[in-house]
């Protein structure tokens, strides 16, 4: 996705590369023990395909967020494989973890934003951690920030936000990087159902520009309203990991 | 690394530290606070260690023996003596002192004691010859020998060699700077324990936000680039402010005292903390606040 384009804009959607033998994650007889015993996950087998829009679903504690994490390499796997993009997570040394990183765009339910910067400095950190310059900084993130409607409050403080505007910067800081893979969890846990709506809206766009995005939720309601594949996890297996009928 | 990116790394640093200040003035205020009231402490100790250290070695330089005559010595005897005493190796100089000298010397001694001064009446005192010594740690055994040389001479009524209040004080500021610098490493310790402390809050404060900055691919050298600048910046300030502190605290003694400096309040104040020891100072400001900077955000990240 070219960062300099609001993706808003132009969705060119990509078909999902199904059956291809280089998935954008592919994860191999995943378990996550806690101390105490207690499992989070339990020979987890699955894939998503490059350009993907998927969903994770499942009750609470079934382990969306733990496979989330392992993703990201906030948690380290206790056996199997995890590869993303072709990395193998679960082996990957601790220097290389913020390389991986900016690779993903992540989402979270609330939101994580930087309370000290404005708008456009969340949505610009990433492009500094990345080292471009301060002033292809600001506009990639001004474009991100147009891309999801929120151009006019670049210079406010989260604080002021709305919750629903605060999810569009966080998501405008998810891609602005032009990330490979976009994972969400709970994105729309704190917001109301029209709002959720607006929110898939823009990830729907994310994906048509070729970016594959994973979100978890437990939101029956805006899955169905998608219509796209779904991985149901229980209690730390996955029970269906079924492609969706359009 | 390319010397601009790392120059655009720096500049981010500064720039993100600054930011953080006007966020959380409270708990830097306090950081920066603990720091110049210590560094003000070292500074003051280090004035008066220097300042007597100093006022020692002019004394060292100093260093004389007395020989008191006998009245009935007449000046032909007392040249003699003279010029013996000038040969004599380890001496520098001897001058004649006498009785008129003397008494003017007692007089100009005495003058704020009127009373004293006006109860003399005929010259009690003797002539004497002040007998100057090459400094150095040879001095003190060309004194004994002179003062032993001089016993049971029939020109001679006295000879006087005090240096035993000398090197008491001596021996007394070398405890001073053994123990000022044992004390020194420990509220070194001290003091980066409790920087480390009040940073940690900085810290645990923006322990949310750390978190976030590691989520979107910061490596840990770049979240922790703005907590260094911060600790350097405090320490540069706190060990200026310190030292001007200290300054201030000398200059508003020496007018306090005004033109009657008590002794030893006057002798340990009397010259400002030389370069030398106010960069001694400011380094370890600098090293005292990077180091608790660095404890405090390794927790962390």
């Amino acid at each position: 996705m070219d960062g300099a384009r609001g993706f808003g804009e132009e969705p060119v959607g990509r078909q999902p590369a199904s059956g291809t033998s280089n998935p954008m994650i592919r994860v191999h007889r995943l378990s996550k023990l806690y101390a105490g015993g207690v499992t989070a996950l339990h020979e987890v087998d699955l894939a998503v395909e490059r350009g993907e829009f998927v969903f994770l679903t499942g009750p609470s504690g079934a382990g969306k967020t733990t496979l989330l994490r392992i993703l990201l390499r906030q948690e380290v796997p206790s056996s199997g494989q995890v590869l993303v993009n072709g990395r193998n997570v679960a082996a990957l040394p601790a220097a290389k973890v913020p390389e991986l990183r900016r690779t993903i765009g992540v989402v979270f339910q609330d939101f994580k934003l930087i309370s000290r910067k404005t708008v456009l400095d969340n949505v610009a950190y990433v492009l500094n951690v990345a080292g471009l310059s301060r002033s292809e900084q600001r506009r990639r993130a001004y474009l991100a920030l147009k891309g999801v409607g929120l151009h006019h409050r670049a210079a406010a403080y989260p604080a002021v936000l709305s919750g629903g505007e605060q999810q569009r910067v966080a998501i405008a800081r998810a891609v602005v990087n032009e990330p490979d893979l976009l994972l969400a969890d709970e994105p729309t846990g704190n917001l109301d159902p029209d709002l959720a709506v607006e929110i898939m809206r823009l990830f729907r766009e994310i994906n048509a520009r070729g970016t594959t995005v994973v979100v978890a939720t437990h939101d029956r309601d805006l899955i169905q309203r998608m219509q796209r594949r779904t991985i149901v996890l229980e209690r730390g297996a996955v029970v269906n990991a079924a492609r969706a009928t359009a | 690394m390319m010397p601009g990116k790392g120059l655009h790394r720096l500049a981010y640093f500064v720039s993100d530290a600054w930011d953080e200040w006007r966020h959380s003035p409270g708990v830097n205020l306090l950081a920066v606070g603990t720091l110049v009231s210590t560094l003000f402490l070292a500074g003051l100790v280090a004035l008066v260690l220097d300042n007597v250290g100093r006022h020692l070695d002019e004394e060292r330089g100093n260093v004389q023996v007395h020989v008191y005559l006998r009245d009935s010595v007449d000046p032909l005897a007392r040249e003699g003596l003279r010029l013996e005493l000038a040969r004599t190796p380890g001496v520098a100089a001897v001058e004649t002192v006498d009785r008129d000298e003397a008494l003017r010397r007692y007089r100009a001694w005495a003058e704020r004691s009127a009373a004293l001064v006006a109860e003399i009446g005929a010259n009690p005192l003797p002539a004497s010859l002040d007998v100057t010594l090459v400094s150095g740690p040879g001095a003190e055994r060309v004194g004994d020998a002179i003062v032993a040389g001089l016993v049971g001479r029939a020109e001679v009524e006295d000879a006087r060699f005090d240096r035993d209040w000398l090197a008491r004080v001596e021996a007394l500021l070398s405890v001073a700077r053994l123990g000022g610098g044992a004390l020194a490493v420990l509220v070194f310790a001290a003091v980066v324990f409790v920087m480390a402390s009040v940073l940690r809050l900085a810290v645990h404060a923006r322990r949310e936000e750390i978190e976030i900055m590691l989520l979107v691919g910061a490596t840990p050298s770049f979240v922790r680039g703005p907590f260094l600048v911060a600790g350097l910046v405090q320490g540069i300030v706190a060990g200026g402010v310190a030292l001007f502190g200290v300054e201030a605290a000398r200059r508003g003694i020496a007018a306090w005292l005004g033109a009657e400096p008590l002794a030893l309040v006057g002798l340990a104040t009397a010259r400002p903390l030389p370069a030398g020891a106010a960069a001694l100072v400011s380094a370890v400001g600098v090293l005292v606040s990077l180091s608790a900077a660095f404890f405090a955000v390794r927790r962390s990240v």
